[in-house]
């Protein structure tokens, strides 16, 4: 079975919420920084539960967040 | 680098050591013609207590020197992330299965040479060699999936 990417806005989203730093939302969804950094990158793809405190973090939709590419084919 | 990579570095740092270590002393003891039974269970005995003690003091060790190194470098009070989120869990997951996929072929292949007709103590040397070696690579698979990521 082959293995999809799934694209996040989160950078997009940190900007537009008063630059929140990596280490605020980290805080906020109960992560490490370094969890943060690798789901900006696409080298993480968070679990559920995960996704849906990052979008609330935000005050957003998950789809606003969080999209799912079945084209781009992951590492 | 995070809490989670140096705990990991330190490990495959001082377990590369101890398999070093290891080798040496059984090379050593082949060399004298002092490989028998008791020399080699004395020798399991003091990996055994090297893995744990040097492990505990090599940890904290690494995270009082990164401290004073973050300190030095920042000039501030420095924040140890010592959480173990999912993300940390999940590569220490497919570690340890790489570990254990290790450990499996290692002790087949330890069994095999027993039922090849080599000595018991040739089994007892391979099972704690991949023991270490299952450990080393367990280690290295935990610093590439933190690096090429998950």
């Amino acid at each position: 079975m082959a293995n999809y990417r799934i694209n996040n806005h989160i950078r997009k989203l940190r900007f537009f919420h008063n630059e929140m730093t990596q280490q605020q939302l980290a805080d906020k969804v109960g992560v490490t920084r370094q969890t943060i950094i690798a789901m900006e990158q696409g080298k993480y793809s968070p679990s559920l539960e995960l996704a849906f405190r990052v979008a609330l973090a935000f005050g957003v939709p998950l789809d606003e967040v969080f999209s799912y590419d079945p084209e781009t084919e992951s590492n | 680098m995070s809490f989670q990579e140096k705990n990991i570095t330190a490990s495959f740092a001082i377990f590369t050591l101890i398999l070093g270590f290891y080798l040496v002393r059984v090379f050593q003891m082949i060399q004298s013609g002092s490989f028998n039974l008791t020399n080699m269970v004395r020798l399991w005995g003091t990996v055994i207590v090297l893995g744990i003690v040097v492990t505990i003091i090599g940890t904290i060790l690494t995270h009082i020197g990164s401290g004073i190194i973050q300190a030095i470098k920042t000039r501030e009070e420095p924040v140890i992330e010592d959480i173990q989120d999912e993300r940390d869990r999940l590569i220490d997951l497919r570690g340890t299965k790489v570990a254990y996929f290790v450990s499996s072929i290692g002790v087949f292949l330890s069994m095999l040479t027993f039922a090849f007709g080599q000595p018991s103590l040739v089994m007892f040397s391979l099972l704690i060699f991949f023991g270490l070696v299952a450990q080393i690579i367990g280690d290295i698979a935990r610093l590439v999936l933190y690096r090429r990521g998950v």
